[in-house]
């Protein structure tokens, strides 16, 4: 529980992101200023700010919880997992979207196959965006709760109100800036769990050496590499087919949230960049989130729950004062991830679906106003839907799954839309639903197709190369769009006698 | 069917020969990445400094990854 000391540091942490995002308020003058920080931001701070967008409060418990349960196997979706996937980004696809000039990935598409392909991409990550803002406000509240003893509604409203009146006010530059500071928070709170659990069980030697005397239950707690009859959700197979070729490479490539943030780089160098040094952050992630729950199995080995790993290191580690710097590590976690989703989706939602659709050729101002007020109604939805979390407990499990259903699917017409000129418009839309709709036969019959209990690794897999067969199968059967439409949407396909398009 | 996707036809696939796929990976990742024009390493930068070049952050980062799952 909370003393006077961790208070005061958790409210002057609130009230420091608040000024700090206003701050940001007097450089926005246009839509481009809101939506993409007036492309003008450099590589450290995007870089930064992908990484934290990243980890949520509750990224810190369920990491630690399945290193508990499974060992360092989980660090594989912060290494492989992510490392890989962002070099692709970093060099191929970034420097194509960022010539392209787009807000969004499903812009992308709709350049490169049709409005079709667009829409559904879009209204796809929309609903998931959606629902996902009143689960992370559920979820991470009640982690705060369950932590800290802080008040359910005062977790929701006292961050809705920090993270909404920064986000409405600054846009995309007070989203990576506040994240800048929110990433050193979250190394300062989970660095000290960390240090001090270290110290305690005598430094990384002492882990090992304590944890391999443990027993069989714990020979592969050090083992990155799990046999493919591995009891545990994470055999190799999955993750170098489904982890390493497809989630991660749809997550970065893919997930508007992550790759918005490259479109408002200053230069296409600073974008390349951003994704690189992002890379590198990323490899020193599983240090806050593994290590608290390798440190646990040594003190703390009776546990039955792996998710009460970190709550019950945080009781026995940290002095009075700290509690507070971890409660702001979780906030920051929270807040980081909300204005990540809240940017991402009015962005979506102004340029995808209403310019589109709804009001063709109405003024900047209109737009920007219109990114504002998508933002804070998509507040409001997140805080009103947030209890629907607490009446149907399996929904978290479900939306994430949802997410599987097309990363899939989604990145299989990336891929060849930006390396396969006869990527055709049909092929795509094809290749994006047919592959949905894999996805959705196959968690249908899970239980008679997979043996692993969780299998959303292989279902990514396979929806993957379903996508990627049927865009290729429709796309030799139907005509393609005209080379010059394709300048600047695929790799090394440059205008003739035009210097600077890709 | 069940076997093609639980991938179970890689089952003969001893751990360290699947370790030794994943160094290989790495290493593949860094030969592509060398393999990149210089220019377009350095579009967007006017006077580029060497640690403009993002190949050798990629190394770096490579690197890591790659001693990491050397040693686990």
């Amino acid at each position: 529980m909370l003393t006077g000391i961790d208070y005061f540091v958790v409210i002057a942490y609130l009230i420091g992101m608040l000024l700090l995002g206003l701050y940001f308020r007097k450089f926005v003058h246009s839509s481009t200023d809101f939506f993409l920080g007036g492309r003008m931001l450099p590589f450290w701070a995007i870089g930064m700010s992908i990484v934290v967008s990243d980890i949520g409060a509750i990224d810190f418990v369920g990491v630690a919880g399945q290193t508990y349960l499974y060992g360092i196997s989980v660090g594989n979706f912060d290494w492989i997992g992510s490392v890989p996937a962002m070099l692709l980004a970093a060099f191929i696809f970034i420097p194509c979207f960022w010539k392209t000039r787009i807000y969004t990935i499903p812009e992308y598409l709709g350049r490169r196959y049709n409005d079709a392909v667009r829409t559904i991409a879009s209204l796809t990550w929309i609903v998931f965006f959606a629902f996902d803002l009143g689960i992370i406000f559920w979820a991470s509240a009640v982690l705060l709760n369950t932590l800290m003893g802080w008040p359910i509604w005062v977790s929701i409203i006292a961050t809705a109100t920090v993270v909404g009146l920064y986000t409405f006010c600054g846009g995309l530059t007070a989203v990576i800036m506040t994240d800048v500071v929110q990433l050193i928070i979250m190394f300062v709170g989970g660095g000290a769990v960390v240090f001090l659990g270290f110290f305690k069980v005598g430094g990384w030697s002492g882990l090992v050496e304590k944890i391999s005397a443990m027993g069989p239950a714990y020979q592969d707690h050090f083992n990155l590499i799990l046999p493919v009859d591995t009891k545990t959700p994470f055999p190799w197979t999955g993750i170098l087919f489904g982890l390493t070729f497809v989630m991660a490479n749809a997550y970065m490539i893919g997930n508007q949230a992550i790759v918005q943030r490259c479109f408002s780089a200053k230069n296409e160098w600073h974008a390349k960049a951003s994704m690189i040094f992002a890379a590198f952050l990323k490899m020193l992630i599983p240090i806050l989130v593994l290590f608290p729950g390798l440190i646990a199995i040594v003190l703390h080995p009776e546990l039955e729950d792996g998710d009460q790993a970190l709550p019950t290191l945080i009781g026995s580690l940290l002095p009075p004062g700290l509690g507070g710097l971890m409660f702001a590590a979780f906030l920051a976690g929270l807040m980081s991830s909300i204005d990540s989703v809240l940017n991402s989706t009015a962005t979506l939602w102004t340029k995808d679906i209403y310019e589109k659709f709804i009001r063709k050729d109405a003024s900047d101002k209109h737009y920007l106003m219109v990114g504002r007020i998508a933002t804070i109604v998509l507040l409001a939805i997140g805080v009103i839907t947030s209890p629907v979390s607490d009446l149907f407990p399996g929904i978290y499990v479900a939306v994430q799954t949802f997410l599987s259903f097309f990363q899939g699917p989604i990145f299989s017409i990336l891929l060849l839309g930006i390396f396969w000129r006869g990527t055709t418009q049909w092929g795509g839309l094809a290749g994006l639903v047919g592959g949905m709709m894999s996805s959705g036969l196959m968690y249908l019959f899970k239980e008679s197709l997979f043996t692993i209990e969780d299998p959303f690794l292989y279902v990514s897999w396979w929806s993957f190369v379903t996508g990627f067969i049927i865009t290729v199968v429709v796309s030799l059967f139907t005509q393609s769009h005209p080379v010059s439409r394709l300048y600047g949407l695929v790799y090394r396909l440059k205008q003739p006698q035009a210097e600077g398009i890709a | 069917m069940k076997t093609i996707l639980n991938f179970e036809w890689l089952k003969w696939i001893s751990d360290d020969t699947a370790k030794n796929i994943f160094l290989v990976l790495f290493v593949l990742i860094g030969i592509l990445v060398w393999l990149l024009p210089k220019d377009y390493i350095y579009e967007g930068i006017e006077n580029p400094r060497w640690w403009h070049n993002l190949k050798l952050w990629a190394t770096g980062v490579l690197a890591m990854i790659f001693v990491t799952y050397l040693i686990f």
